[in-house]
């Protein structure tokens, strides 16, 4: 509760206009005083008009490794097991969101159920940014996606249902009607209550149109008891979360959801922060990740991975470029995120280590992130069977030499997997080495 | 079947106002190799490669000042780059247009490939931005991650550009 605390005095202190680093120089250089006190685009205020989209003769943009809708032409997939040991996937391919299912670890789909087509705009669907499948514990499946019509950066979160198998799926609802809201992440409990967390732009918009400088977006919550059909007690509960990196989520020991983000602290300063949303979805305890102190005020399309292993051991794995370390990271917290262990270091800097992610199954966790050597996109592994104390030697276990999605970790069971779709290989479901020994000096 | 013809005449007339007017901006296909393939058509001349995506508002923030800067230093040539796929361009066009950049050279993504392009651009940029390459006359590259009144900058154009 301190670190709750003390982080919402440093979220007051960014009422503050913020200095962005040095314009006067600049201004003098352009001979004209410094603008930089430019407020962000309005993302409420009316789009420019959207020229229609070019004809496809005249699109720039690299050919797709297909259109078909499959989870091997899409630009990223989202995983997910079900009860009973079935693969479910969610994508979009162009302007529709799909969702899929195999019995063979990948290897065949059913026929995809179309969630949707949108007529105009963007469905979310690179980067960070992804359509999401949640199967849960009655059969039913709960799909999400996120478009962008018109507005700069002003999203809305839509949710739809199955409960025939993922033969058809209800009429997508959205999440929230107003504001802007992207980057959503489900945690189910064994209860069946499914929380939701998401970035929510929906203060940045007040603020802008009361001519107030606000920083990055607003962390939200809800929860569902009916099954996905509806949410309630959507609220903002943080401001101030970068606006531009996924959240990740977790169930903890005791059966509550735990989340994790970007947080712009003070000095715009992109740290992470984590935390554990209270029973009645009305509250958050947790701490700073680590005092990297990234100051910048840039965009790092990077969020944390985090996973909670059986006795309630918070892990968390992220990307920084700050001023105290940069790279990847790996800490976890024993104390439900009051505090965290020294930041370790891993991945291979030489060759441009990113988007890391973490899971634990029983008796093991796994870090897993992309590397790039200027030709081969490589994914590494390593493996812990002691909590997070040792890892294994890096192991490769994907590689492709053209465009990839992230790397995405499901478990099924006790077996953890890597899902990774690239351009030309398609979709891979690829079980991760149960059998490497943790390094016995790391 | 003349319904049927007067149905397709309409969605071929839709699909043809729907392409209608193009882009305003000429955004040449940025894909592999092309970072190399700028600096060499800029050779000799002071350049910055500024990448940029309209899912980052920073970026939008600071393209004004891009737009002063593109005025205030005739003798540096400066390129932008979206990052965005075709999808977003629309919205890319609208943002640069509305930002005063109009008539600045743009390229934008045409490759998925973006480890790739990140990579040509600066071994250790992972994609996060706004991110720009300063290059020298000689060919010297110095990046920059975040705003365009980065020190960086700054003491560059003064240095470079002989202000």
């Amino acid at each position: 509760m301190n670190a709750l605390r003390h982080s919402f005095r440093l979220l007051l202190a960014l009422g503050a206009p913020l200095a962005l680093g040095a314009p006067m120089a600049l201004g003098a250089l352009l001979g004209a005083p410094a603008a930089m006190a430019e407020e962000h685009a309005p993302a409420s205020a009316t789009a420019p008009a959207t020229p229609p989209a070019a004809p496809a003769a005249a699109s720039h943009h690299a050919a797709p490794a297909c259109s078909e809708p499959k989870p091997a032409c899409a630009m990223t997939v989202n995983p997910a097991f079900d009860s009973k040991g079935a693969l479910w996937v969610a994508f979009a391919v162009g302007k529709t969101v799909y969702v899929a299912s195999s019995t063979d670890g990948g290897k065949s789909f059913s026929a995809p159920a179309t969630i949707a087509t949108i007529a105009d705009g963007v469905i979310d669907s690179h980067g960070d940014a992804r359509p999401k499948i949640v199967p849960l514990a009655d059969g039913a499946l709960l799909a999400s996606y996120t478009t962008r019509p018109d507005k700069q950066m002003i999203g809305t979160i839509f949710t739809a249902r199955s409960t025939d198998g993922g033969k058809s799926f209800s009429a997508p609802q959205a999440l929230l009607n107003e504001g802007g809201q992207r980057f959503e992440t489900f945690v189910v409990t064994p209860k069946g209550r499914i929380y939701a967390g998401w970035l929510d732009k929906t203060n940045m918009l007040k603020a802008k149109a009361e001519g107030k400088e606000f920083e990055g977006s607003g962390v939200a919550f809800g929860w569902s008891d009916d099954h996905g059909q509806t949410f309630q007690g959507k609220k903002i509960l943080l401001d101030h979360a970068c606006e531009c990196c996924r959240m990740s989520s977790a169930l903890d020991k005791d059966g509550q959801p735990v989340f994790v983000w970007r947080q712009v602290f003070e000095g715009n300063i992109r740290d992470h922060y984590a935390a554990k949303l209270s029973a009645d979805g009305a509250t958050l305890t947790g701490g700073r990740v680590s005092d990297d102190n990234w100051a910048i005020n840039s965009c790092p399309h990077h969020g944390p991975g985090m996973t909670i292993d059986a006795n309630g051991v918070w892990h968390v794995v992220w990307f920084t470029k700050g001023k105290n370390r940069q790279g990847l990271f790996y800490a976890q917290s024993r104390d439900g995120g009051k505090s965290f262990s020294n930041p370790e270091k891993f991945g291979d800097d030489a060759k441009a280590p990113g988007h890391p992610v973490a899971i634990a199954t029983k008796g093991r966790l796994y870090r897993v992130w992309k590397e790039f050597d200027g030709t081969t996109t490589s994914i590494a592994s390593q493996t812990s069977r002691d909590g997070g104390k040792s890892w294994s030697a890096p192991r490769v276990i994907a590689e492709t030499a053209d465009a990839s999605d992230h790397p995405e970790l499901v478990a099924n069971k006790n077996a953890a997997y890597l899902s990774w779709v690239t351009h030309k290989e398609g979709y891979r479901l690829i079980p991760l080495p149960r059998d490497d020994k943790s390094a016995s000096v790391k | 079947m003349s319904g049927f013809r007067s149905m397709l005449m309409t969605a071929l007339a839709c699909a043809c106002l729907a392409a209608g007017p193009a882009a305003a901006l000429d955004f040449k296909p940025y894909g592999r190799g092309d970072f190399a393939k700028i600096v060499k058509a800029h050779a000799g001349r002071p350049l910055i490669i500024h990448f940029w995506s309209v899912t980052c508002p920073p970026c939008i923030v600071e393209l004004p000042q891009w737009a002063k800067l593109l005025d205030a230093q005739k003798g540096v040539d400066i390129v932008f780059v979206n990052t965005d796929g075709d999808e977003d361009r629309p919205r890319a066009d609208a943002r640069a247009e509305k930002a005063g950049l109009g008539k600045a050279a743009h390229y934008g993504f045409a490759d998925d490939f973006v480890e790739k392009l990140y990579f040509e651009a600066d071994k250790g940029w992972r994609g996060e931005l706004p991110f720009t390459a300063l290059v020298a006359p000689d060919g010297a590259v110095t990046t920059v991650t975040g705003a365009v009144d980065d020190p960086l900058v700054v003491k560059w154009l003064a240095k470079t550009a002989g202000k």
